[in-house]
């Protein structure tokens, strides 16, 4: 067992939330016990973008860079697209090195503590970031959907930590059928055999805690299905309500997935408890147990709150159920080539400097715009947050066709210009605006956010949109 | 060098016309342009001819040029398609004066066409949005209806300019366009209907955007040397310019004034010895309503924080101190995008002739016609004269004390 331990973490969960009750005024009932509202991804949000938000939190937490870390793990039951590794694309948003491990972990809600696991046995010199990310989804009637949420979270992991792993055991046992997806679908399913899944997560769960040592419990993050499941587990683990219920993000947030346990666990660091046990449950089935001994507080930075409750309408619109496919009339062709070569600027905003004349550029390509002169940029990556210089707010009829779709789902939405400074020189860049608010006044103050921009060859296109930045 | 001038010009009605083709449509705005040389013109007499069109839809994106020239049995002779977005036929214009003053044609076509209408809207967003700065632009979510709003939220937050006097451009418009029989939206709309029009892009609703449309345009230049063949009342080019900037809005300099239209604008009064006192009327480049009052400060009519006021005291109605756009503009007549450029140029024939019907002025002498590409990356401006050169008014040329361009790029002037 290595004495690597937690430097920090960071979580995210969209500010978007539809109630229980939306679902029982459609439905008559509402399938997820124990479950008050979900967390609900906004169009131009999955399970890489929801994993960057958690990420830089975590970075941020610590005062610590991107560059620093050489072991990036990225779970998720949900990645963007089935394949193409969605790890090497998180490390370019954050600027990991690219020599780096970038290492991706799926096909179980226990994919988030596999990945740490994974970190715990990484022999890295440095920094080891564990990224679990997911946004399940179910056919609407289904008991799967009812509860699926929505969030993210990301774990520190090294050396000479605040928080160290003093145990940890793992179970497998051939439970087949309890929770799956089929190939090429979107929508999770089970067999419904409700004595055979609670057997299944009950069993699997107590097997894996049973061999850790976990005496003295502040919390336990326990992976949650949904608001049910882990308490009716609780006593085959050796566990009270209490201490579940302590750090449980199920009944705000819906089932995470992947990110369930890992958003608990970082919640319980959060709320400085001291020992803190993990156990999650993956379906197939298998289950990870650790124990977590903070013996200082763990740096945090949490964004898991709601902002908006959406309608049953408006969570469908989010969901896709009842929005067209892409219009006739063709998105924006830039290609994939061309795309690839702007990354920089897409995924940080890596902007150039004019070796001539000092002024800055974005795109940095071509004549330096105030010199003139035909130079090679000195790359100068911008900061986070810029000012609106003009703005719009594009309703329906005013959007390209690549991005009538996602105005079926969210609605009207916001494009900036707005101007970034570096060493006293500005440069600017539009930019779409997500959020509460969409629409800022020329002067307020954006913050970037990585969001997808759309999708063309199949390939999905992520960069920058902004956001009112409200500190 | 020798002069050219403006011997005819014609015009298809602008509009949505599924029984049309982009052949058909500018077979007629041919006709109609060959049917208004004074003395008449033979076919066989065009040395050269000059194409401007976007080619919204797909069609024909080779060869547009000779494809319609060769419709009108103009087949043989050297044949050249412009496209700079919403001015290309602008810069069509453009291109048949410079064949004319380098000597190598006497007469000369240009003209544009357009059809939008027989595609969906979204296929329509989708042809807008390729004349806009494609990889950043328009990957932030606008179409050029969103790219002009910024600069309206940019114009209304330094200069006090109010949603009231961008709707005042909007009811201008349509007054006129509703005494042009060409005019897609030939009907007048009140204060209030421009005021309460479903949001575009805001702070844009639909009366402060213009329209796609379906049309063509042709204008006919003749040379100095072959001119009294056409006409005994000559209309000159007294002037033309033409500039470019980034193409797109967050590259440039402003966001509240188009400085491809300055360069352009300074350049023309140059060549012409004008200033914009001594202008008669003009044909602006209205696609949306703050396009307007961007185009009254950079061609020199007044300062950039007057100019809501300049549309809203009368002073740009047909009536008013400094007529602009009395055909009714792209927000009423419509806006072909390849042939809009030649389009104001009909415009200006019509008035200088006396053919304006309704809409006529009293006795213009000197019109000017502007025209932008995009959101600004290009734009030209054309200045014409009738008979001999007016006597200045006094005022030197150039565009005066009104904002001058972030950088002096040199003259197109000859």
């Amino acid at each position: 067992m290595s004495e690597d331990g937690i430097h920090a973490v960071g979580a995210y969960a969209p500010r978007l939330r539809v109630s229980a009750r939306e679902f029982a005024d459609a439905w008559g009932s509402f399938e997820a016990s124990g479950i008050e509202t979900t967390a609900v991804p906004e169009a131009d949000e999955d399970a890489l973008t929801m994993g960057w938000e958690a990420a830089w939190r975590a970075l941020a937490a610590d005062g610590v860079d991107a560059a620093d870390v050489d072991w990036l793990g990225f779970a998720t039951t949900n990645p963007p697209m089935a394949e193409a590794d969605p790890t090497v694309r998180l490390g370019s948003f954050l600027g990991v090195d690219e020599d780096a491990t970038h290492q991706t972990f799926t096909g179980s809600t226990r994919a988030g503590t596999r990945a740490l696991f994974a970190a715990l046995d990484a022999d890295t010199d440095g920094l080891a970031l564990v990224v679990a990310a997911d946004c399940p989804q179910g056919e609407p009637s289904d008991a799967h959907e009812h509860a699926a949420g929505a969030g993210a979270a990301a774990v520190l992991v090294g050396p000479d930590a605040p928080a160290t792993i003093t145990d940890r055991a793992e179970h497998a046992e051939p439970y087949p059928g309890t929770r799956f997806r089929r190939a090429g679908n979107d929508e999770v399913e089970g067999i419904e055999v409700t004595s055979y899944d609670r057997a299944a997560f009950r069993e699997t769960l107590a097997a894996a805690v049973d061999a850790v040592d976990a005496g003295g419990l502040d919390a336990a993050a326990v992976q949650a299905p949904d608001g049910g499941l882990p308490y009716r587990a609780a006593g085959a683990m050796g566990l009270d309500d209490g201490t579940i219920h302590t750090c449980a993000t199920v009944q705000d947030l819906g089932d995470t997935a992947a990110a369930s346990v890992p958003l608990s666990l970082a919640t319980a660091l959060a709320d400085g408890n001291q020992t803190v046990l993990g156990a999650s449950y993956g379906s197939g089935g298998g289950a990870d147990a650790f124990v977590v001994e903070a013996d200082e507080s763990v740096p945090s930075e949490l964004a898991v709150d709601g902002g908006t409750d959406l309608t049953y309408a408006e969570y469908l619109r989010r969901r896709g159920e009842v929005t067209s496919d892409e219009p006739n009339g063709g998105a924006a062709y830039v290609s994939v080539p061309t795309w690839k070569r702007s990354i920089p600027q897409r995924h940080r905003l890596v902007a150039g400097r004019c070796p001539e004349c000092g002024s800055l550029a974005f795109p940095p390509e071509g004549a330096c715009a105030d010199c003139r002169s035909l130079v090679e940029f000195e790359p100068v990556e911008l900061p986070d947050t810029g000012e609106v210089e003009a703005v719009t707010a594009v309703s329906r009829g005013g959007e390209p066709p690549e991005f009538a779709v996602q105005q079926q789902k969210s609605g009207e939405y916001g494009v900036a210009i707005a101007a970034f400074e570096a060493d006293g020189e500005s440069v600017s860049m539009p930019l779409q605006v997500v959020g509460t608010e969409t629409s800022p006044d020329v002067g307020d103050a954006v913050a970037t956010v990585i969001r997808r921009i759309y999708k063309q060859e199949g390939v999905i296109r992520y960069g920058r949109k902004a956001r009112i930045d409200d500190g | 060098m020798r002069d050219a001038y403006l011997i005819g010009a014609g015009q298809s009605d602008y509009g949505s016309f599924p029984g049309e083709s982009y052949r058909s449509l500018f077979r007629t705005a041919f006709e109609n342009a060959r049917d208004s040389v004074p003395d008449g013109i033979e076919s066989a007499d065009v040395d050269e001819a000059v194409v401007g069109t976007l080619g919204v839809g797909g069609r024909q994106l080779g060869l547009a040029g000779p494809a319609v020239t060769e419709h009108v049995g103009l087949h043989g002779i050297p044949v050249t398609r412009v496209e700079n977005a919403c001015a290309a036929s602008g810069y069509s214009v453009r291109q048949g004066v410079q064949a004319i003053r380098s000597g190598m044609a006497d007469v000369v076509l240009a003209s544009g066409v357009e059809i939008m209408t027989d595609v969906s809207g979204d296929a329509v967003r989708y042809w807008l949005g390729v004349s806009g700065e494609t990889e950043w632009e328009r990957l932030s979510g606008t179409t050029f209806a969103g790219v002009y709003a910024q600069m309206a939220s940019r114009h209304m937050q330094e200069y006090g300019t109010t949603r009231e006097q961008l709707s005042h451009v909007a009811v201008k418009n349509h007054e006129n366009g509703a005494t042009n029989p060409h005019a897609q939206l030939g009907f007048e709309c009140s204060l209030e209907d421009a005021m309460d029009a479903p949001t575009v892009a805001d702070p844009l609703n639909l009366y402060h955007c213009c329209p796609t449309t379906d049309g063509a345009a042709c204008v006919l230049l003749a040379s100095e040397d072959v001119v009294e063949n056409y006409t005994d009342d000559p209309i000159r080019v007294a002037g033309v310019g033409a500039g470019s900037d980034r193409v797109g809005l967050f590259q440039r300099d402003t966001y509240t004034a188009v400085p491809a239209s300055q360069y352009a604008a300074d350049r023309a009064y140059e060549m012409a010895g004008y200033g914009p006192d001594d202008l008669d009327f003009a044909e602006v480049h209205d696609c949306f309503a703050i396009a307007e009052l961007m185009a009254y400060s950079d061609i020199g009519l007044c300062d950039p924080e007057e100019a809501g006021e300049f549309v809203a005291s009368g002073t740009t109605k047909r009536d008013g101190e400094m007529p602009v756009n009395t055909s009714g503009g792209l927000k009423s007549k419509g806006h072909p995008i390849g042939a809009t450029g030649a389009g104001q140029v009909v415009e200006a024939f019509k008035q200088l002739s006396g053919e304006a019907g309704e809409r006529q002025l009293d006795d213009p002498q000197v019109g000017l016609t502007h025209n932008v590409g995009g959101s600004g990356g290009a734009a030209v401006v054309h200045l014409f004269e009738r008979g001999e050169a007016p006597s200045a008014s006094g005022s030197a040329s150039g565009r005066g004390g009104v904002v001058s361009g972030p950088r002096d790029t040199g003259g197109d002037a000859a």
